[in-house]
């Protein structure tokens, strides 16, 4: 017990901001970079970022930058926005989806000065963790009170219960999916019947039409 | 007494180690498999590079499929910390790779659009790195956070041990259920844009054909009318 809260307290900390999967990428002054996650109802995500700047003079990227946020965009499936919020050089942002599908999270400096962006580069370390991943099993251990086995088959029982979500939402994205090739087959196939039908009938209005303009000109 | 005090400094030593190991361990992300996953919009003509950190000795797999846009490909290159080309596809729709031994450094993924002048792309791809020698689910350090079993039993190592293989199969199962959800994503843009283009290509050929009809109809009235004035 007395082992427990401090160590538990460190990794809260760390693992609550510093985003330990090494990818990350380049991003410019006015650039806005989007990425698209495609997910079931009511889960939660978590994004992690942490930003370093190009020092010309150190020819390396500097730790970090305090006063070079980084502006968070989240769009869900109907294009609203459900996130809207500017962060400092290194932030956490969460979210949970109650509509199912493709959310946009976008993100962008906020610097309006050009003299930071003068090597040209920021570097963007970013995770994102989707579901199941979000739970913190240490915290969850201490609050609860749980063995090391207990606590295993909490995470494989959150594990299933995602897995479970997901395949809800492949069969809701496959219904969605049947419809719409439902109503290509009927547009093309009502579209065929009407566009021979309308050629028949401009087909007879001409022959009508040309053979009275004959008969009136006294040309048959 | 001092055997007690000695036991408590024992104790704090250890978790400070333990801490340590913990925070160097997430810095040099050191750790479990991690699995990454991301869907972008690649712009038209344009090039995005994301980098990923290794350690010697650890096997990453990297696989990419193209979600959306016109002709469904998109150039990939991964090229190592030293410089060195990996992999280079030039417009394919999908690929997975498989490095079995890492460098100590940054790997570069670049997919590239430079080639298409009119659609942009929409890119998933995801990078899972196995770290050598720590393939359970990061679960060691939980030793320190829970509260002890009553009871130790060899018995209950068997149990930890199913459990660490049922935990990885169900890893790979949520892997699989992106993969697919990756195909269904694509397959369902491509009905989408397809169903748009049979509107549209339909109404079009309606009205070139009413068009057509009406033209030629006129077309004729008129040069018998000016033949009528030309005879008279």
């Amino acid at each position: 017990m007395m082992r427990s809260v401090p160590a538990a307290a460190v990794t809260i900390l760390l693992a609550w901001i510093y985003p330990s999967c090494g990818l990350y990428f380049h991003i410019g002054e006015t650039e806005k970079k989007c990425f698209i996650e495609e997910i079931p109802d009511e889960t939660m995500v978590i994004g992690k970022y942490r930003t370093q700047l190009w020092d010309k003079q150190a020819g390396s990227f500097l730790p970090s930058t305090p006063g070079l946020g980084m502006h968070v965009e989240i769009k869900d499936p109907d294009t609203k926005i459900i996130l809207s919020r500017q962060y400092g050089s290194e932030g956490r942002f969460t979210f949970t989806s109650h509509t199912p599908g493709e959310h946009q999270i976008c993100l962008h400096s906020n610097s309006t000065k050009m003299a930071l962006f003068a090597g040209g580069k920021l570097r963007v370390h970013l995770e994102i963790q989707v579901g199941e991943h979000t739970n913190n099993y240490p915290e969850i251990a201490a609050k609860d009170k749980l063995t090391e086995l207990q606590l295993r088959v909490r995470q494989l029982l959150d594990q299933v219960e995602q897995i479970q979500k997901e395949q809800s939402y492949q069969r809701y994205r496959e219904e969605r999916f049947r419809m719409t090739s439902e109503s290509t087959n009927q547009r093309v196939l009502w579209w065929s019947i009407a566009q021979t039908f309308i050629l028949i009938v401009t087909g007879i209005w001409q022959m009508r039409h040309l053979k009275s303009f004959f008969e009136a000109k006294k040309l048959v | 007494m001092l055997w007690g005090i000695k036991n408590m400094f024992d104790l704090q030593f250890l978790y400070l180690v333990g801490c340590l190991t913990l925070t160097v361990g997430l810095a040099l992300d050191m750790g479990p498999n991690q699995n990454m996953e991301f869907t972008f919009m690649l712009p038209t003509g344009g090039t995005e590079c994301f980098y990923q950190t290794t350690t010697t000795g650890d096997s990453m797999e990297i696989e990419y499929q193209v979600i959306a846009g016109s002709g469904l490909d998109v150039g990939f290159a991964l090229i190592s910390p030293s410089g060195h080309r990996v992999v280079s596809e030039f417009r394919t729709s999908d690929g997975i790779h498989m490095l079995d031994y890492t460098e100590f450094g940054d790997y570069r993924l670049c997919f590239d659009n430079s080639f298409s002048k009119m659609s942009e792309k929409m890119v998933f791809f995801k990078v899972i790195i196995n770290s050598e020698g720590n393939t359970s689910g990061g679960q060691e350090e939980w030793m320190d956070f829970t509260v002890t079993e009553s009871m130790e039993d060899y018995r209950i190592e068997e149990i930890r041990r199913t459990m660490d293989s049922v935990y990885r199969h169900l890893e790979k199962t949520r892997q699989v259920q992106t993969v697919l959800r990756a195909f269904e994503a694509r397959d369902r843009y491509l009905l989408e844009d397809n169903l748009w283009r049979v509107s549209f290509w339909s109404c079009l050929n309606l009205l070139v054909m009413l068009g057509v009809a009406v033209t030629q109809t006129y077309t004729l009235r008129r040069l018998f009318d000016n033949t009528k004035r030309v005879c008279t």
